[in-house]
């Protein structure tokens, strides 16, 4: 069956997944004590302490949601990718306006399910075509509403929010496709977490010039040098366990991969802060108390997921040797 | 290039809030629940209570405008939503008692997704709400499904129309369809939990304008007034029709 579980030596199979998972809730836990002593000394200020909590809070929910999909199985990490595609999808439609064009957003809801349900299928053609296609209907789907006034807009935040959070989010849930998918998806998911924590600790310590300041004033030049430096690293060292024995594992490439992951990440956040700051709105929802909505939370992913997928891709693949067409068959 | 973006008007609001804000825009979700129940509700109505309909001819090809009747049963916003086609029953608001239909989250939740309702609160509601409903009825283009009587009849018979309706309207551009609906209080009258089969007939009636009429209290009176007449004249063209 397709939704099998994994067990627990599958989902471990390599040593990378068991110290990811144990190094983000040993980093979980001491967020935890450190916010206990901060309450238990008084002091951090009532304000400060509640915020902490609340971003604790979210984030005991929000870790288990993300790791628990990867470590069951490729069906369920392909399932988490499309529920956050839609639920990121409608943030983005609720913020912009699109919704207001409910047919294009149809489109846009059904691309992104066919797109999944090709990696889950693993029809890399189909995955493929889904992107040219969705954009043909797209553009001509309204044609029949014979309303020319906003066709530009709405066709344009059509095919943006379907190659965001459909086409491009899907290629994460595609390198489920391989076998030895785990430690690579729970790397991408914490380094780029790991990226926004570094851009923010090391610009609040060492930062004073602005990046974008018109874009985003709280960025600092120093925050996102460091955070590109810090996650080069770590993407580049935990790599090399992961890819150990492959093409991949070679310094050049490693530090490449490293790169890609520290440059997407930091790219994500900033298209996000772009189109907040385009409409004048300051978060994209109130779902997730203390980061704000779920896409405030998954910008940084949006990039890097295509872009670490077609670089790893080129030299390594993804399920190259395994079962094609898996549920269409042909 | 400067595009129209524009955030939801209820955007940011948590999921509680958002069902009985007024200014709730409903998304691909709730269109699709309520475009199922619309086409429910049709079937219901046309076997259950064999729903005739005359005049469809008078209501507006376009948003906005806003249908008012009569109103002595829960069947009365439901039949007068249903004989809109669904271009117009997207953007269509019935507003309804915020005490009856908005008093619980899953009642909130049905009231506002299925049946695409908006609360008045008897007591909560105020002249700047009705400013808001009238601002959102014309700029977003919407339908408003409104009874001026304020609450169901008791007796069946027709009372007096309040001025809402006229803070609604007087001054505006925004047509006022008056419709008649008979049978509704024989097949569900308040008081009762469920509908027994009974024939219902609307009669929609010519659209009426107030763009001329001044806003204050004596032109919401007159709206008012305006809107009871038309609501009684087609009524008694009832009673002409069925002898």
């Amino acid at each position: 069956m397709i939704f099998n579980v994994a067990t627990v030596a599958e989902a471990f199979a390599s040593p990378v997944t068991l110290w990811l998972v144990a190094a983000t809730f040993c980093t979980l836990l001491v967020a935890v004590l450190a916010t206990l002593l901060l309450a238990v000394t008084g002091l951090a200020r009532p304000a400060l302490r509640h915020e902490l909590w609340l971003r604790i809070g979210s984030w005991c929910l929000l870790l288990p949601a993300m790791i628990l999909p990867v470590l069951a199985g490729k069906a369920w990490l392909i399932l988490a990718v499309t529920l956050l595609g839609l639920l990121c999808l409608r943030e983005y439609s609720r913020a912009t306006g699109l919704f207001r064009e409910p047919v294009v957003e149809a489109v846009a809801v059904l691309g992104l399910l066919l797109v999944n349900f090709a990696a889950l299928d693993h029809w890399y053609g189909f995955f493929m075509a889904l992107s040219p296609l969705t954009v043909s209907l797209m553009a001509v789907v309204t044609i029949p509403l014979d309303r020319p006034s906003g066709y530009v807009q709405r066709t344009a935040l059509g095919i943006f929010g379907f190659m965001l959070f459909g086409a491009g989010l899907a290629h994460l849930g595609y390198m489920g496709n391989e076998p030895t998918y785990r430690p690579l998806v729970l790397l991408l998911l914490l380094s780029v977490a790991l990226s926004d924590v570094l851009a923010f600790t090391i610009g609040k310590l060492l930062g004073h010039a602005k990046l974008v300041p018109a874009t985003s004033p709280g960025k600092t030049r120093a925050g996102a040098l460091g955070a590109l430096l810090g996650t080069t690293a770590i993407v580049a060292a935990i790599g090399h366990v992961v890819f150990l024995g492959t093409v991949m594992d070679r310094p050049l490439l490693l530090v490449l991969l490293g790169v890609l992951v520290g440059v997407g990440a930091q790219a994500g956040d900033l298209m996000l802060s772009s189109i907040k700051r385009d409409i004048g709105i300051k978060d994209m929802g109130t779902s997730l108390p203390g980061h704000g909505g779920v896409l405030d939370r998954f910008n940084s992913l949006l990039l890097v997921a295509p872009a670490v997928f077609h670089f790893v891709g080129y030299f390594v693949g993804f399920g190259w040797d395994m079962p094609k067409r898996v549920i269409t068959g042909g | 290039m400067q595009w129209d973006l524009r955030p939801a008007r209820d955007f940011g609001l948590p999921a509680a809030q958002r069902l009985r804000s007024h200014a709730r825009e409903p998304g691909l979700p709730s269109l699709t629940v309520h475009a199922l129940w619309q086409r429910l509700v049709r079937l219901y109505l046309l076997t259950f209570h064999r729903l005739a309909v005359t005049g469809r001819e008078n209501l507006p090809a376009a948003a906005p405008f806003m249908l008012i009747g009569n109103h002595t049963s829960h069947l009365d916003a439901l039949t007068l939503a249903s004989v809109l086609p669904s271009r117009l029953s997207q953007r269509a608001f019935a507003l309804a008692a915020g005490e009856v239909f908005f008093s619980s989250l899953a009642a909130a939740g049905f009231a506002a997704v299925a049946v695409n309702a908006l609360p008045i609160w008897r007591k909560h509601t105020g002249t700047g709400d009705l400013a808001f409903l009238r601002q959102r009825l014309e700029e977003d283009r919407l339908v408003f499904i409104l009874f001026p009587e304020g609450t169901r009849s008791r007796s069946g018979a027709m009372g007096a129309f309040r001025h809402g309706i006229g803070v609604l309207v007087a001054g505006s551009a925004v047509p006022v369809v008056p419709c008649f609906l008979e049978g509704a209080h024989a097949a569900w009258p308040p008081g009762r939990w469920l509908p027994h089969p009974g024939k219902l007939r609307l009669k929609i009636g010519a659209p009426l304008a107030f763009s001329e009429v001044p806003k204050d209290r004596a032109g919401w009176a007159a709206v008012a007034a305006a809107c009871e007449a038309a609501v009684r004249e087609l009524r008694d063209e009832h009673v002409v029709v069925r002898r």
